[in-house]
């Protein structure tokens, strides 16, 4: 069994990162691999969307994070500091800004670079989509 | 612990990935990751000289690179064919930076546990 920790960078929509991200979790997952967490990066912490709705004939990929974490118990982080410059807001953020509203999801955690570097310390490999 | 190499293939400026590269790179430092940074393809545009990114409203993180040797990431290297694509004279890189052939930089990519592209 090895252990893996993922980087998604590409967007939620028009990016196929995030697709192949979830296959190979799930293939990995399947073969008795451990994902010790996926950390969202750069234009991925879109994936984190609490409110992306795409057409009902499109696959949902928000939802297959979601599905994800909760069926497999993965640790989805988002990174704070990339996720708030794209106005992605966690609702614990929101409130300490004194924001309105929020749109991360509440299965993924907020995190900082740190959580990836010491995640890659601890995993057998790293492999970033 | 493990050895990381960051690389740098996207121009600076026109998206955050160089910017999100260089956080990467000095927090894993910072976390006494051995780590070092390769510059090739567009991303040997950051070792261009007198750069004003704040005339089209960025952040000047290209004068982070100054400070690197206080996160103890003391590799820099950059892709020779890239340095030529763009013709950059080595002499007038503003870092120390070390210019890698091909085959050099394949056998630095196997001797490191991570490469992470940007």
């Amino acid at each position: 069994m090895s252990t893996f920790i993922l980087q998604v960078s590409g967007k939620a929509y028009g990016s196929a990162a995030p697709v192949h991200a979830l296959r190979f979790a799930k293939a990995a997952i399947d073969e008795g691999h451990h994902i010790l967490q996926v950390f969202f990066y750069q234009d991925g912490v879109f994936n984190a969307s609490s409110l992306g709705s795409p057409a009902s004939d499109e696959f949902n990929v928000y939802q297959a994070w979601q599905k994800l974490a909760k069926l497999h118990n993965v640790e989805l982080v988002n990174c704070v500091s990339a996720a708030l410059r794209r106005g992605m807001v966690a609702k614990e953020e929101a409130e300490t800004q004194g924001l309105s509203h929020w749109n991360v999801d509440e299965h993924f955690t907020n995190g900082g670079l740190g959580e990836l570097v010491s995640g890659i310390a601890k995993a057998d490999r790293l492999i970033c989509f | 612990m493990k050895k990381l190499c960051v690389v740098f293939s996207t121009s600076p400026h026109s998206n955050a990935a160089g910017r999100e590269a260089l956080d990467f790179a000095m927090l894993a430092a910072s976390y006494d990751l051995e780590t070092s940074l390769l510059f090739t393809d567009e991303g040997v545009l950051h070792l261009i000289s007198n750069q004003e990114p704040e005339s089209i409203g960025c952040r000047d993180y290209i004068a982070t690179f100054g400070a690197l040797e206080f996160y103890d990431i003391e590799n820099l290297y950059v892709c020779e064919e890239s340095l030529k694509e763009f013709a950059i004279a080595p002499s007038a890189l503003p870092l120390d930076v070390q210019v890698l052939t091909n085959s050099d930089i394949r056998e630095h990519f196997g001797s490191v546990d991570e490469v992470v592209v940007y």
